[in-house]
């Protein structure tokens, strides 16, 4: 697929006919995250912006309206909601969070710094704090109230990839180092594992039960691991997002809120949607023309927002910003996509 | 039917109860011996068989909630899971029939070798600049991971200082280049373990340690480095291996001059500093000097840019310099005489080796740096600040 990225006027950008959310930015989106109470979807953009969008559902119709957005110095690469569903918090290469109470309307401010650009954040509502990661090797914990870390937590790497389940927090860093916090002694690491995964570190994605995390990389493999030593067993990879000998980086990885199955989502633009108990894939949608970045699911699943846009997989020489194109799309999942199934195979093998 | 037929895999392990009711295909030994470890090291061995059309193991061409296609008895061999299949077929059911192989300790290197051989021959990634590991959970072979978000942040800033797009995406391309040849070295030298063996170990940063070189180098001179080979000589070569490098903008884009990538035209001075996500990546990580080849190396980072060119030359203390540009992800062991090379050199007045990316200036300098330590006498201004590595003492 070598005209995979030169062809990005050519391909269909939507052929899973997902709606399309309208003014998407600019430039490349880097992340895309829902309010925890409603439908409204930020997305921050290698064009600086933090957008925000009132989403809109009737039944199978999807209706996006622009909010607001304010502007970064640089681009933004993460951007996290508050548990109250009104305010976001947004970071990047400026090396700042801010923080913007948009819903109330408010301006905002500046509440976190690190050396180096932020790569991850999120927040944690039992503890009232954001923890952001950053390429300068660090966590730091912060209360928005005051101008210092409440913790900084040293990491061996420069942080790739961050999920947060009370308790239970897992930095995937560079040279494939994970690490397994337990928020109730953040102070410590629980475990540090080195990836089942033979490259790059991509992503990291908590099971909602806490049992343990799906780790992507770069190789199109996703890593299903148990935290229990005794659930070791239990543990596997496989692979995804690879076509023909072309192998893919999976980009993002989500868990559905409800049905607990989860979405991937790769630079070959495709995503997928999968169940690790049943070790199958739901379903595989159609390859868009371009990669997708980054996605995300709203707070009850009813909604998937991935984004369509150039990724980077192919160094700047694949970037070509007069003509490049940045989509946001929603799909409305059907329950048959991410509803867990028994796998058909283990109940008789008809 | 219109299904593919899938070895049986009880059947092969020899145990299958279903018999000849079995809706797969009872035959011996079609798949690899790699079954046996079943998830994906070497599914790249079934990437030829067999491609089925419909994936392994999905349920999504059964639109419906039923499994409609199960349904059909007669199809005995459609297969709900598959242990690889490269084609599109996701498998999930690659268990880890191993133990945690926390403990792999790479007891046979050619064991260890061919696994290499057989990842880079089947699934390297289309993102070359990751580090790798030729084992699960094991430390990493090649260390200097630079992610998506870090290229895409270096070239956007330098694009805000006025660098063309040309000489971006050749700094990009010099970037690969420099891994690429890293992953070369490792498929062609003997294997002697990873990188780090105390992968474990928290490294007090930022004395970040770098050794991808030393397991491959090992045969050759202890702290070696890949053979003087150029990356430039490679250039050609290296294009043609999978990487999409090519320079085909110039003519798509009216990138004669600076571009900005995004629309903000601020030249924040942000990435002067030792920030450029690259560079910090890169950032003077320093490294106790060890002289053992690999294992008591930490790897956690690995240094690049300025620090790999000025200490790859500082390794070889006497050899030539690596080919590795100034962007070169070849992490060495930079001893912690590196940062002070740095010293030295601004001392000196020297141009510093700060971070430009496209100098070669630098290599230079760092050759004269690195005999400081075989110098009789010094004179006074080029006296190391630092103590030598424990390689000079």
């Amino acid at each position: 697929m070598s005209n995979f990225l030169t062809a990005t006027t050519l391909g269909n950008p939507n052929p899973n006919k997902s709606f399309e959310v309208s003014e998407p930015p600019n430039d490349s989106v880097s992340s895309l995250s829902f309010s925890p109470k409603a439908n409204f979807l930020v997305a921050t953009s290698w064009d600086n912006q933090v957008r925000c969008w009132e989403i809109m559902r009737n039944g199978v119709n999807v209706a996006s309206m622009p909010k607001a957005s304010i502007m970064h110095d640089q681009p933004v690469l993460c951007s996290t909601w508050k548990d109250d569903g009104m305010t976001v918090f947004s970071g990047g290469c400026d090396k700042q969070v801010k923080m913007w109470p948009l819903m109330s309307g408010g301006q905002p401010m500046t509440v976190a710094v690190h050396d180096a650009p932020i790569s991850e954040m999120a927040w944690i509502p039992e503890m009232s704090l954001l923890v952001t990661g950053s390429w300068d090797k660090t966590l730091k914990y912060w209360d928005t109230r005051q101008s210092n870390p409440v913790h900084v937590q040293q990491l061996p790497e420069r942080c790739y990839a961050l999920t947060v389940k009370h308790p239970l927090m897992v930095v995937g860093t560079a040279d494939r180092n994970l690490i397994v916090f337990n928020l109730q002694n953040p102070q410590t690491e629980y475990k540090r594992i080195v990836s089942p995964l033979k490259y790059q570190t991509r992503c990291v994605a908590a099971f909602p039960d806490l049992q343990g995390f799906l780790v992507g990389s770069i190789e199109g493999r996703v890593g299903v691991h148990h935290l229990d030593d005794q659930q070791q067993s239990k543990n596997f990879t496989f692979k995804c997002h690879r076509e023909g000998s072309e192998t893919y980086s999976v980009n993002s990885l989500n868990f559905h809120p409800v049905h607990h199955t989860f979405a991937t989502a790769g630079s070959d633009g495709a995503f997928n949607f999968w169940d690790k108990d049943s070790k199958q894939r739901l379903k595989a949608m159609s390859r868009c023309s371009q990669p997708i970045p980054c996605s995300t699911f709203n707070s009850d699943g009813s909604i998937f927002a991935y984004s369509v846009c150039y990724d980077w997989s192919k160094g700047a020489e694949n970037h070509n910003p007069a003509t490049a194109k940045t989509y946001i799309f929603l799909h409305l999942p059907q329950e048959s996509e991410v509803k867990s199934k028994p796998r058909i195979g283990t109940s008789g093998r008809k | 039917m219109h299904y593919k037929k899938e070895p049986c895999r009880n059947f092969q392990r020899g145990s299958c109860q279903y018999g000849e009711r079995c809706k797969f295909l009872h035959v011996i030994q079609q798949q690899p011996k790699s079954n046996a470890f079943g998830f994906g090291t070497q599914a790249s061995s079934h990437q030829q068989q067999k491609p089925n059309p419909f994936g392994f193991g999905v349920q999504n061409n059964v639109q419906s909630k039923g499994a409609n296609d199960f349904g059909n008895k007669q199809n005995q061999f459609k297969n709900t899971w598959t242990r690889s299949s490269a084609s599109s077929a996701p498998s999930l059911r690659q268990p880890d029939n191993q133990p945690q192989a926390t403990n792999h300790q790479c007891t046979d290197p050619e064991l260890c070798k061919r696994t290499i051989i057989e990842d880079f021959e089947h699934e390297r990634p289309l993102w070359k600049l990751t580090c790798y590991s030729h084992w699960k959970n094991s430390p990493c072979d090649i260390v200097g991971d630079v992610s998506f978000e870090e290229l895409r942040a270096t070239a956007y800033d330098d694009a805000k200082h006025g660098l063309s797009l040309q000489s971006i995406v050749d700094r990009e391309r010099n970037l690969l280049n420099s891994k690429l040849v890293e992953f070369e070295n490792l498929l062609r030298n003997p294997y002697t373990g990873p990188v780090g063996s105390t992968l474990a170990q928290q490294i007090p940063f930022p004395t970040a340690t770098a050794t991808a070189f030393s397991p491959q180098n090992s045969g050759r001179s202890q702290n070696g480095f890949p053979p003087s080979v150029s990356s430039f000589s490679q250039l050609g070569a290296s294009l043609n291996s999978g990487s999409a490098v090519r320079p085909s903008i110039e003519s798509n884009n009216a990138f004669g001059q600076p571009i900005s990538f995004s629309s903000s035209a601020q030249a924040s001075s942000v990435f002067a500093t030792n920030n450029i996500p690259l560079a910090n990546a890169f950032s003077f990580g320093n490294q106790q000097p060890n002289q053992s080849v690999a294992a008591s190396f930490s790897t956690s980072m690995s240094s690049f840019s300025n620090s790999s060119v000025t200490s790859t030359a500082l390794n070889q203390f006497s050899a030539p310099v690596v080919s590795t540009q100034n962007l070169s992800l070849s992490s060495v062991q930079p001893p912690a005489l590196f940062n002070v090379s740095n010293l030295i050199s601004k001392a000196d007045g020297q141009s510093a080796t700060d971070i430009q990316l496209g100098s070669n200036l630098q290599r230079k300098i760092v050759s004269g740096d690195s005999s400081i330590w075989l110098k009789e006498k010094w004179i006074p201004g080029e006296i190391p600040e630092e103590a030598p590595p424990d390689a000079y003492v």
